[in-house]
């Protein structure tokens, strides 16, 4: 295990940014940090990059608490290293920015040369050593800060957002190269974005924060909401305006509450229109997205909101939905989980 | 207007020829504003940076001070100078009155303040990411600070080129601390007082357009350096 959170939390001011209870981080995997604008995922990626101090709460990496004096952390900031979302490259070429961490590490000329083209190589930069670093483009920038990461051959290999700010080109450039490294030089990578699908190609682990707190759901199909009684004195949650959903049970709500609402994948049910409908909860909407993945298909459907299904590849060859078709969705209320 | 129009081509003459006791008043206006700036550099530069890229109590306030500073009157540094260094003062024995150093301690107290000011402006400027990147790289708390002045470097280098500017067109010091003695500590700005004083206008108009052309140089300097900090 290379890390271990105990009790973690983060305040800003007085908002708290990060409740982790407990997460632990395996040596040599690739993990996915999924979540929203705001869900804490740059202070997690921080945090775990030695780069910020928790309020409270305890870090373990390789199984030794994180002891926060400067000499101790700079000694930790070798073996790990974090590649912002927004990279900055220092005022000078490509190879000297590559250079520094090395320089740092005291490695002699000779072989900082051979770190640095084998570096750069590894991302296809290698004609850019000389190159001043500012010339560069946004995907090329990221390619390089990747690469000054690299350089530096460490443990642990965090990225924010590393496909957010760069063309599709460069998206499938980095992730090949992130899982290049993991697989070729056994880094562990922690990585955040937004893209559910890119956590699941690239991904062995998947981590979902949703307001500073982990939660046990595949981070899509998680909505604001508000929870309330209907006309008939039913407890129901209304999505956003949009969606108006019967959550079963006879709970008495006094007054309107707002919640975070998770909505289960795989217990959506799809029909073709023309099919009989379900009792409850029966929504209609246009089939925006369809992906193959691990053995299942994943259906985007506009339903007013962006609601996602997963059904298995041979329920999906029964109703054969097809991009832009319209497909009726039934949410039973077991599928409703308040969170 | 004929007496302007005299002067000014009497004074290209001069300059042209190359006066000898233009050269010398020159020679002494540069030497001593040369020695000043290196001098308030050494001082100035750490201040600057070591404000900026600190953490304490009283952080602003220091650097409103440092800002008010900056409208210190040359003729109040001369006075407050004058009464550590003239006979009755403490440094009295020294005998620096009337010196060219009498003259570059007044000046660098009058830039240091520029300095410091320009440097914790150019190092503020610097991006937040720059020092973050440099401690995830495994830079030392020495070794960020190095990147963040190395980023700043433009700025910096401003900031002393606008500093030499302030020196060599002040009057109030060198005037009152230096006693503006021919050869010695006449300075281009008290030669051409002393030359209005006189009603003799042909050197004080040479030193004037040697002394604007220093002060336009300085200025591209100045413009250049800050280009590049605005182009990082």
């Amino acid at each position: 295990m290379i890390y271990k959170v105990t009790d973690l939390i983060k305040i800003y001011g007085s908002r708290t940014v990060l409740d982790i209870a407990h997460l632990e981080i395996e040596k040599e995997q690739i993990y996915a940090l999924l979540g929203a604008n705001g869900a804490g995922k740059t202070t997690l990626l921080n945090i775990l990059g030695l780069l910020e101090t928790p309020t409270a709460g305890q870090i373990q990496y390789r199984s030794r608490s994180v002891n926060y004096s400067e000499s101790a952390l700079q000694a930790l900031r070798k073996e790990i290293v974090l590649v912002s979302q927004h990279p900055i490259l220092f005022t000078t070429t490509v190879f000297k920015n590559l250079e520094f961490g090395l320089k740092i590490r005291k490695i002699d000329k000779k072989e900082r040369i051979r770190i640095i083209d084998e570096s750069l190589d590894l991302v296809g930069m290698r004609e850019f050593s000389n190159a001043p670093a500012q010339h560069l483009s946004g995907g090329e920038t990221q390619r390089v800060a990747i690469a000054r990461a690299l350089a530096l051959s460490p443990r642990v290999f965090l990225c924010d957002e590393p496909t957010s700010s760069v063309d599709v080109e460069n998206q499938n450039i980095i992730i090949t190269i992130l899982r290049r490294i993991n697989e070729a030089k056994k880094i562990s990578v922690l990585f955040t974005t937004h893209d559910r699908s890119q956590a699941a190609r690239l991904a062995q682990h998947t981590i979902v924060l949703n307001q500073g707190r982990l939660v046990p759901t595949m981070y899509e199909n998680i909505f604001r909401g508000v929870l309330q009684t209907d006309p008939s004195g039913q407890p129901q949650c209304v999505i956003q305006d949009k969606m108006h959903l019967s959550i079963g049970g006879h709970q008495l709500i006094e007054k309107p509450k707002a919640v975070s609402v998770f909505i289960d994948p795989e217990k959506i049910v799809g029909r073709k229109p023309s099919e009989d409908p379900a009792a409850a909860n029966e929504l209609q909407g246009r089939v925006v997205q369809i992906i193959a993945e691990n053995g299942k298909v994943r259906i985007v459907v506009d339903a007013g909101v962006w609601v996602a299904l997963l059904v298995s590849q041979r329920r999906y060859q029964q109703i054969g939905f097809m991009v832009g078709e319209t497909i009726r969705l039934s949410i039973p209320p077991e599928a409703i989980n308040i969170i | 207007m004929d007496l302007l129009i005299d002067s000014f081509i009497s004074a290209i003459g001069l300059v042209v020829s190359m006066d000898a006791e233009m050269v010398a008043i020159i020679g002494v206006s540069l030497k001593v504003s040369c020695v000043s700036t290196a001098l308030a550099s050494m001082i100035g530069v750490p201040l600057g940076f070591g404000i900026a890229f600190g953490r304490f109590a009283g952080k602003r306030m220091t650097i409103t001070v440092l800002n008010t500073m900056l409208a210190l009157p040359t003729v109040v540094i001369g006075l407050f100078v004058y009464a550590f260094i003239s006979r009755r003062g403490i440094f009295g024995p020294l005998d620096l009155l009337y010196t060219q150093d009498a003259i570059i301690i007044g000046q660098v107290i009058l830039i240091i303040p520029v300095i410091a000011a320009f440097t914790v402006a150019a190092i503020s400027r610097i991006d937040e990411r720059y020092r973050q990147t440099a401690r995830t790289l495994g830079a030392n708390r020495h070794q960020t600070a190095w990147v963040v002045f190395r980023e700043a470097r433009f700025g910096i280098v401003a900031a002393i080129v606008a500093a030499f500017g302030r020196v060599i067109s002040e009057i109030g010091i060198s005037m009152m601390l230096g006693g503006n003695i021919r050869g010695f500590t006449r300075t281009m700005t008290t030669a051409m007082a002393l030359e209005y004083d006189k009603g003799s206008f042909v050197l004080a108009v040479a030193l004037g357009i040697v002394l604007l052309g220093l002060s336009f140089g300085m200025n591209l300097l100045f413009h250049f350096f800050q280009g590049r900090v605005q182009s990082q």
